[in-house]
């Protein structure tokens, strides 16, 4: 102990020394607040300090901006280029003071679109960090915070997880500003409002509430802020961190909001009367209330004729079911109540099934964990190479199985079209949430046949008609029934016959078509 | 937090509206064309279900006209305020028996049909349990949430039941039929009674009512939701008779299950499909297990209000199951499915009508 304590001491005043050395206030000395600055961030050789001259005999300034997240060429143009060359009558009026020049510096002569006045050391380190220019002017504790930000982005591009054959082509991009932008390109009503605040305390990240006022439900709207207030993350890498911080229950294996990375989508999420939440670096848009319908839908049903939409809904809806259910109705027609199955069918499956080592419930784990890992390795591997293995890995490890007399080829059917089935799911998310069900759905067949299946299904159903959405039911327009909303659910009815707004959002303004308007 | 209007502890009348047939489709549809055939002749039995369906459509008038009297109230409540509160406590607590009893009946029937048809090896308390567990999971829930499981449920049944019928519509033998009204009064009036038995369950909304937001609309709801049951049982009966015969229908244990045996599904995809259509009638079982063991949930509530919701789940569940495995055989079965018969008629038809004409006679309203 006693030995211990110097050191800790000491520590301290490191510690304290370090906090002492540079202050956390303006001082009216130029050269007092760069020297701070430079000391509060550690000198980091991508921030550039530019101290010059206005005019001719002006008094002196300097400007600090990060290199690589500013665009140089505003700063050249709009402000250096008129500090230094276009002033000329600075001098003529030398009696004034530093701040009333402060302010005729950003009203006259910087041509940027937009500048702010800032009297805090905080602000002024936050500015400079998420890409803005400050300005320092000799004699004053105030700045200007110029808007320079300007960094390198990827360009817009075809959205990779949700693909369609008609539909708009471009998809989100990491950066925040380009999102809301191909959004307002897509909402031009004065009355969409993106409501911004940061999230993280260390990253600082710019999270966006996007709504159209006047149809959005208040009490959503509220809640969904309040979820948001409640994050207290260092850092909020994807949406993904977002999204299970205000979820309703993380127990559940449903995804409670959607994501998306077309811009589409969210505009049409928006006009119906949902909330969308946009984070910056990522392309990933959150949008909220979810339900298990919505889950089935595709932009394209939409933008193709309601006939096809309906068909493609219809499918997907039997996809799912097969997804989920037929790994475990043939386990449970296999090892249970072969009786079940026509004679013929019966007499062909036991003579593939003949010479078997395992059971049925065996060889359906084998095959679907086989599977589950082809998928899983074919994301991760480079884009040609995946491709590869999906088929190589698919046919040679299916065919050899069988060959070598480990599984039966009807299994090896089944599991290629359960996956087929859990690929055509428009939701990534959601698919992920089918391919575990399918799981639990196997061991309850192989427990208890096909009365393990219907209890499943009914233990199921249970969970979703007690999951809730930002307080609203996950079961919903099923159940709480809403039978106005069913035209756009299983069916897709042609678009001028759904002239409401789902009813189960309850929206302030329920017309989307006015029917006097029509004829 | 304001949350949205359907998202609260309140159903409308569309969910009270699903309930009753939700409750009532369950174990009786299975035996009900050989309890009707026993005491009928021929296809008479229609009538006994119609004359029955009618009466069960009164008392259901009856129960919500009481029920509605009193918004918001608790069934315990105003029988207090109707017949002392010692009474109104005795009579709650019979009623919350009846219903517990009920689901054990439920379960014990889920589990028996399913050793018949599915597991003939696997023990029958096994089959229960995991029947039990699965209603108690959706008990535990929220309230509302069982009413959105038979806005699911019952869809899916009444469909399958309907594909049924269709497929046995080919296999009808008119003759079966025929002569009609050969039966005497005492037949019909035994095959009355029998399907009011198998009506049974309306009872439940004279706990539900109280959850509504608009009370008032109760009774037409619950008026709707029985004749649904009522239609498909004359449907199903006169299908069962057509297909089996009158004599065949009396001797088999559960002529519906039967009549999915002889329909055959185009393309032959599956054999037996009495199979099929059983495992699907779970959920029919299911709907009306939910139901029963809430209302006793709820009676208790009433009663005893600071205990929590979950404990009385809990300490129900197993007197459920041990009632529900107490049955020795068969014989035991149907002693206790009569048994409840005799309780429904108290619980569902004395009862109500008398506090409703205690009601009327002493004019004791619930406030809005």
């Amino acid at each position: 102990m006693f030995f211990k304590s110097p050191k800790k001491n000491k520590r301290k005043e490191q510690d304290h020394s370090k906090q002492e050395d540079f202050s956390t206030e303006l001082s009216t000395s130029l050269e007092q607040n760069i020297v701070n600055i430079k000391k509060m961030l550690d000198q980091p050789s991508d921030l550039i300090t530019r101290p010059f001259i206005v005019g001719e005999t002006g008094p002196a300034c300097a400007i600090i901006y990060i290199d690589g997240l500013t665009d140089t060429k505003v700063i050249n143009d709009s402000i250096m280029k008129n500090l230094q060359i276009g002033v000329d009558e600075i001098e003529s009026r030398s009696e004034e003071t530093e701040t009333a020049l402060l302010d005729r510096l950003s009203h006259h002569f910087i041509s940027s679109g937009s500048v702010k006045k800032v009297t805090t050391m905080d602000e002024a380190s936050l500015a400079i960090l998420s890409g803005d220019t400050a300005l320092f002017v000799e004699g004053t504790d105030q700045l200007l915070v110029i808007d320079t930000k300007g960094w390198k982005s990827r360009s817009i591009e075809q959205p990779t997880t949700e693909g369609t054959i008609r539909g708009p082509r471009d998809a989100f991009t990491e950066s925040i500003r380009t999102n809301t932008m191909l959004i307002r390109r897509r909402i031009r009503d004065a009355n969409l409002r993106f409501k911004s605040q940061q999230i993280g305390r260390r990253s600082k990240t710019r999270l966006t509430v996007a709504y159209i006022d006047g149809i959005v439900h208040n009490d959503l709207l509220q809640e969904v802020n309040k979820r948001l207030e409640s994050i207290d993350l260092d850092d909020a890498p994807e949406s993904g961190y977002i999204e299970q911080w205000i979820e309703d229950s993380f127990l559940s294996p449903f995804p409670q909001m959607h994501n998306t990375e077309r811009p589409d989508k969210v505009a049409t999420a928006l006009t119906e009367g949902k909330i969308a939440i946009l984070l910056d670096g990522t392309p990933f848009v959150l949008i909220a209330p979810a339900t298990f319908g919505a889950m089935m839908h595709s932009p394209e049903d939409y933008y193709e004729r309601w006939m096809i939409g309906t068909l493609l809904r219809i499918l997907r809806y039997f996809a799912a079911f097969l997804a989920v259910f037929l790994p475990a109705l043939y386990i449970a027609l296999v090892s249970y109540h072969p009786g079940l199955i026509p004679s013929k069918l019966a007499f062909s499956i036991a003579a593939t099934r003949e010479g078997l080592p395992f059971p049925a419930v065996i060889e359906a784990f084998l095959m679907e964990i086989t599977m589950e890992l082809l998928r899983e390795a074919g994301i991760r591997l480079p884009k040609p190479i995946g491709q590869t293995i999906g088929i190589v890995g698919g046919l040679v490890i299916g065919e050899a199985a069988v060959s070598a007399g480990i599984v039966s080829p009807v299994m090896v059917i089944i599991v290629a079209v359960t996956a087929i089935a859990s690929f055509s799911l428009p939701s990534y998310s959601f698919a992920i949430s089918i391919r575990m069900l399918r799981f639990s759905f196997m061991l309850a067949a192989a427990f208890l046949g096909l009365y393990g299946i219907i209890l499943a299904y009914i233990m199921v159903n249970i969970h979703i008609v007690n999951l809730k959405s930002f307080g609203i039911p996950y079961s919903t327009p099923f159940a709480p029934a809403f039978k106005s909303d069913w035209k756009d659910l299983v069916l897709r009815v042609p678009i001028p016959m759904m002239n409401r707004r789902p009813k189960f959002l309850q929206p302030e303004d329920e017309k989307r078509i006015d029917k006097e308007d029509q004829s | 937090m304001k949350s949205f209007e359907y998202a609260d502890e309140e159903i409308g009348q569309n969910e009270i509206g699903y309930v009753i047939p939700s409750v009532v489709i369950g174990a009786g549809i299975l035996s009900l064309p050989r309890v009707l055939s026993e005491d009928t002749v021929n296809a008479d039995g229609w009538l006994a279900i119609l004359v029955g369906g009618i009466i069960a459509v009164f008392f259901t008038w009856v129960v919500t006209k009481l029920a509605s009297r009193f918004p918001k109230k608790s069934f315990f409540d105003y029988c207090s305020l109707l017949i002392s509160k010692p009474l109104a406590f005795i009579l709650t607590a019979y009623m919350a028996m009846y219903f517990m009893l009920f689901a054990s009946y439920e379960i014990r029937f889920v589990a028996t049909l399913s050793q018949q048809y599915l597991f003939a090896s696997t023990p029958k308390e096994v089959l229960a349990f995991v029947f039990l567990l699965v209603v108690t999971y959706a008990v535990a829930g929220s309230r509302v949430a069982l009413f959105r499981l038979h806005q699911l449920f019952l869809p899916i049944i009444i469909g399958i039941l309907f594909i049924v019928l269709l497929m046995a519509v080919p296999l009808i033998d008119m003759n079966h039929f025929f002569p009609l009204f050969k039966t005497s009064g005492t037949g019909y009036l035994k095959g009355t009674k029998s399907t009011l038995l198998s009506f049974m369950g309306w009872g439940a909304l004279l706990f539900y009512t109280s959850l509504m937001n608009k009370p008032k609309k109760a009774t037409k709801a619950g008026m709707i939701g029985m004749c649904v049951p009522i239609i498909l049982y004359i449907l199903l009966y006169v299908a069962a008779i057509g297909v089996l015969s009158n004599v065949v229908a009396a001797n088999l244990t559960y002529p519906t299950n039967e009549l999915a045996k002889v329909i055959e599904v185009p393309g032959g995809f599956f054999e037996r499909m009495e199979i099929v259509f059983f495992t699907i009638w779970v959920m029919a079982l299911f709907t009306s297990s939910i139901v029963f063991f809430d209302v006793s949930v709820v009676a208790l509530n009433s009663l005893f209000k600071k205990v929590k919701k979950i404990t009385l789940i809990l300490v129900l569940a197993p007197v459920i199951f041990l009632v529900g495995m107490m049955p020795q055989d068969r014989l035991h079965l149907s002693k206790f499915s009569e048994i409840l018969g005799y309780g429904g008629i108290t619980v569902s038809i004395v009862i109500p009508t008398i506090l409703l004409i205690v009601a009327k006679m002493r004019g004791v309203k619930g406030h809005e």
